[in-house]
């Protein structure tokens, strides 16, 4: 498959199909007919019912005639669009074979909107792709006619299913036309009791005898009527049969006798004749047949390299003309039927038993050569030669397909298949990239440093500088993984220097190695707490042209823009850029959990300071499930800070803690991440009653973060400190460093203080203003954590917007139903309930005694209990404490 | 587990070659492929491999050991 001239799509999204080559135009090509094809009108009309009904499916053994049928069909159907695609011979993953699909009626002129999307990864598409095309084909006026042909190669039941799914939903928009040897996984039968199926199975494709005279008339062979019935019996009316038949009768020079001959055999049909065509051809003709056979489409180009003569060309057009051999594409390709492909392989195999390795290295030089990378990997794997083919990927510099686009999971399977016994720095790098996209650090680690060995051992030949920037590639990819930037920036510098040295082709053939290569970086000075120089990395690839091959790291890169956004307290702007980066996904069809997923990390962890907890629960839900080579320390540590957080809102101390305990290894610590585990550590330990140990934490907070800091003076204050807490802030000076997640929480600190101060005035004017800046941003968790002393302030005014239905004024947050309930070690008396219920009035100990007819001490004690079983020290914990236990 | 996959026809010595890993005999106009079939992966792939050669099974059972 390869050997195509200039192709020359209008879209840059389309010229480069999902395998990075330009975009196989034989594929979409209708086969042509050879001179001998006979016209048979009953098939004909039968098919022309495809016309009234959604399916149609012609089925039947290999050499039936079903792709020459419906080729002669759809030739004369003047008119009427119709997109033809031809499976590839390895299979299609459902990414590929959308891919091809959309670029097969696009190609017809079938108008599909941008938004329809691309597949960016091999084996998945998203849901929204199918969804999408079948409404716009349902739009149609007039139906397209969709020809797949080669489907019993598509083994993916997903394809199906979402074939069936378009086909559904299109309508009289499309007409499906499935020509395939085995019977495809659609509901067929729910088709054929609506009537909705045209149907053409082996039988109806077989030859009769009428039919036999005429097809042998245009082999010029004439037969007497009992020789043809034989013949026809012995075939079973078998098209290529028939044909094979008439080509050996007619090189023989009696075909009476020869006929009789091959009626009399008792040898299998297509083995035999096939056997005496051969014998029939010259013997330069009887090899190149023989040795194209391990090719799947070729040009005379690529025959005579693998004959190693010059004839090709000369030969091909003979054979193409003559017999049922060899089939021109169009585009000077040509193809071996497919059957007498897999008998002459059987042959060659025979006859030059240890030839193939040698042709499949040939074919594999001659693609590499005329630039099919693709093409060329695949028969340096079938030779064997690991060398090779892993030095085609890393001087190509694709090695970056490892990671991202739809040739990810193809280019990774190729190369499981290496083994361990080539050496040299491009399977040492072809291994460490295998290990780094499955997340397998140590063993990653360990091959890319023998292929940096190797690569220093190396005395500059010319393509080095194409496997030293691939290793720079996974230098950086190792360091972001393992929380390392001062590897990361010399992986980058290294990398800057050799693009230099690096064909400016090859970088733009190859957009994602750049992408990714500053994603990585981007990603690992996030880690460090660079958040500035990470935003400018990040941001170079967020911006940079959308492509299937870069959707991976662009998705990745904005994710991690909105995750400096929500750092700084940004909710807003932090939920637009990773919306955005969800949408990259969509309209790229990668499937929901692709990338690192650390958009929906983000828009959790918003959800959780807009006290939309089940919301930040179903997004961390579908966090599991990430890309191997995307989760490094800054997803790890987000995820367990968001984890903790939420089970802080829900009031389970115990869960927060042990969300944030197992440490996120790396090589430096990351301000953020510590700082954030620390205050939810606090945070835990002192709804737990152990103020102490909480403050006692906060000497690991980070001063330089901002929102740690703000964090952190809000512990102080919550243990009593409140001139510290207030001292801390007026050195950070939170107010137009941060955004309203930070400030607010800062403004809220000083409220209370100011509070406890009894300064009401300024207490109240600090709410006031935390409420406005907040209500832009719908930042409730602030309030909802401030305690009972925020509640005078707020009033009978208290807003709308921040109780969100489930949180009324005076009122406990529900608990959710599928919490297991957080630990009470001693239950409440009942007199200790009542005298708690009057203390969340914000009744004084005297208020209480007099309404409970009970003396001052004696609330005094129940007081006391009350705190010791809540293990709290102060009338607002307790509250906030009973509340979240729900006794309230 | 042992299969034995009947064809139609008597099978040349290069077809024959594809099916290695089977023993085969011919009989009056048919030849019987036999032997171990690792799983159904295998089995399936044998009949793959009879179609995309063109040959008709005429019947296929799983025999004893």
């Amino acid at each position: 498959m390869a050997g195509l001239e200039g192709d020359d799509p209008p879209e840059a999204e389309d010229r480069a199909d999902p395998h990075g080559d330009p975009f196989l135009r034989t594929r979409f090509a209708v086969p042509a007919r050879p001179v001998t094809f006979l016209r048979r009108e009953r098939l004909t009309r039968h098919l022309d019912q495809a016309l009234r009904t959604p399916l149609t499916m012609i089925n039947g053994a290999p050499g039936a005639g079903k792709t020459l049928l419906v080729a002669d069909w759809v030739a004369h159907r003047d008119g009427l669009p119709v997109a033809w695609l031809t499976t590839d011979a390895t299979g299609d993953g459902p990414g590929m074979f959308w891919a091809y699909l959309l670029r097969a009626l696009r190609g017809v002129g079938v108008p599909l909107p941008a938004d329809t999307g691309v597949p960016a990864d091999a084996n998945r598409v998203s849901p929204a792709l199918p969804a999408r095309l079948a409404a716009e084909l349902s739009a149609r006026e007039r139906p397209v006619v969709v020809v797949l042909d080669e489907f019993d190669r598509v083994t993916a039941p997903e394809i199906a299913e979402q074939l069936e799914f378009v086909l559904h939903h299109a309508g009289p928009g499309l007409r499906l036309v499935l020509v395939t040897r085995t019977e495809p996984l659609l509901p067929l039968h729910r088709y054929r009791l609506a009537g909705e199926l045209t149907e053409i199975r082996g039988a109806e494709l077989a030859f009769t005898p009428d039919e036999a005279v005429e097809l042998m008339d245009l082999h010029g062979l004439r037969l007497p009527p009992a020789a043809l019935r034989a013949l026809v019996e012995r075939t079973r009316g078998w098209a290529a049969g028939l044909r094979l038949c008439a080509l050996a009768a007619g090189q023989s020079p009696d075909p009476e006798a020869y006929l009789k001959e091959f009626e009399a055999d008792r040898s299998a049909i297509a083995d035999f004749l096939l056997g005496e065509v051969l014998k029939r051809q010259d013997a330069q003709t009887q090899d190149l047949l023989l040795r194209v056979s391990v090719l799947d489409r070729f040009s005379p180009g690529l025959a005579n390299a693998v004959t190693g003569r010059d004839d090709a060309e000369a030969v091909l057009a003979r054979l193409s003309r003559g017999n049922a051999f060899v089939e021109h594409l169009g585009h000077g390709l040509y193809r071996l039927h497919p059957l007498f492909a897999e008998i002459l392989r059987a042959h060659l195999r025979m006859r030059r038993p240890g030839l193939e390795p040698g042709l499949h290295r040939r074919a594999a030089e001659w693609l590499r050569r005329s630039g099919f990378l693709s093409e060329a990997l695949g028969h340096g794997a079938a030779a064997g030669d690991w060398g090779f083919t892993a030095g085609a990927l890393v001087d190509d510099l694709a090695i970056g397909q490892f990671f991202t686009g739809l040739r990810s999971d193809a280019v990774a399977e190729l190369f499981s298949r290496m083994g361990r016994e080539s050496t040299g720095p491009a399977p040492e790098l072809v291994r460490a990239a295998g290990r780094l996209a499955r997340c397998e650090l140590d063993g990653g680690l360990a091959h890319l440093r023998r292929a940096q060995h190797e690569l220093m051992e190396y005395d500059g030949t010319s393509d080095e500088a194409a496997a030293r920037l691939s290793c720079a590639l996974l230098e950086a990819l190792a360091a972001r993984l393992t929380g390392a930037p001062a590897r990361a920036e010399d992986a980058a510098r290294a990398a800057e220097r050799l693009r230099e040295a690096v064909p400016d082709d090859l970088l733009e053939r190859h957009p994602e190695l750049t992408a990714l290569l500053l994603d990585h970086l981007g990603s690992t000075r996030l880690w460090a707490g660079h958040f500035e120089k990470a935003r400018a990395a990040l941001s170079t690839v967020a911006d940079s042209a959308p492509g299937a091959a870069t959707a991976l790291p662009r998705e990745d890169s904005l994710g991690r823009l909105a995750l400096i956004d929500y750092l700084n307290g940004w909710l807003g702007r932090a939920e637009r850029k990773a919306r955005e980066a969800l949408l990259e996904t969509e309209r790229f069809g990668l499937p929901r959990p692709s990338g690192s997923g650390v958009e929906r990390l983000v828009l959790a962890a918003v959800a959780v300071d807009r006290d939309e907890l089940g919301q930040a629960q179903a997004l961390l839900d579908t966090l599991a499930d990430t890309h191997p080579a995307m989760r490094d320390p800054v997803l790890r540590a987000g995820r367990a800070l968001t984890t903790a957080r939420l089970h802080l809102a829900r009031g389970d101390p115990g869960a927060a803690l042990k969300a944030v305990e197992p440490e996120v290894p790396a090589d430096v610590v990351s301000p953020w991440a510590r700082g954030g585990t620390t205050l939810v550590a606090a945070a835990a330990h002192l709804i737990e009653g152990r103020a102490e140990t909480a403050a006692g934490l906060l000497l690991d907070v980070p001063e330089e973060q901002v929102a740690c800091a703000v964090g952190a003076a809000r512990i102080q204050l919550a243990t009593g400190r409140a001139a510290a807490a207030v001292r801390l802030l007026d050195r950070v000076r939170p107010e137009g460093r941060a955004g309203p997640a930070v400030t607010v929480r800062a403004a809220l600190v000083r409220a209370q203080a100011a509070d406890e101060a009894g300064d009401g005035v300024s207490a109240r004017g600090l709410v006031v203003r935390a409420l406005e800046e907040a209500r832009r941003e719908r930042l409730r968790r602030p309030f909802r954590e401030a305690g009972p002393w925020i509640r005078p302030y707020l009033g009978t005014a208290w807003p709308h917007w921040l109780t969100t239905g489930r949180l009324a004024p005076g009122a406990g947050p529900p608990r959710r139903r599928h919490e297991p309930p957080p630990p009470v070690y001693e239950e409440l008396s009942g007199r200790e309930r009542d005298v708690l219920r009057r203390l969340a009035l914000t009744m004084s100990t005297q208020e209480i005694a007099a309404d409970l007819y009970v003396s001052v001490n004696t609330v005094k004690t129940h007081l006391k209990s009350v705190y010791r079983k809540l293990s709290v020290n102060r009338r607002n914990e307790a509250v906030r404490r009973a509340r979240d236990l729900d006794l309230l | 587990m042992r299969y034995e996959i009947r064809v139609d026809g008597h099978l040349s010595e290069p077809l024959i070659g594809v099916f290695p890993e089977l023993d085969h005999v011919e009989m009056s106009g048919q030849t019987l492929l036999f032997g171990h079939v690792i799983d159904e992966a295998h089995l399936y792939g044998l009949l793959a491999r009879c179609q995309s050669l063109g040959l008709r099974v005429l019947e296929m059972r799983q025999i004893p050991e």
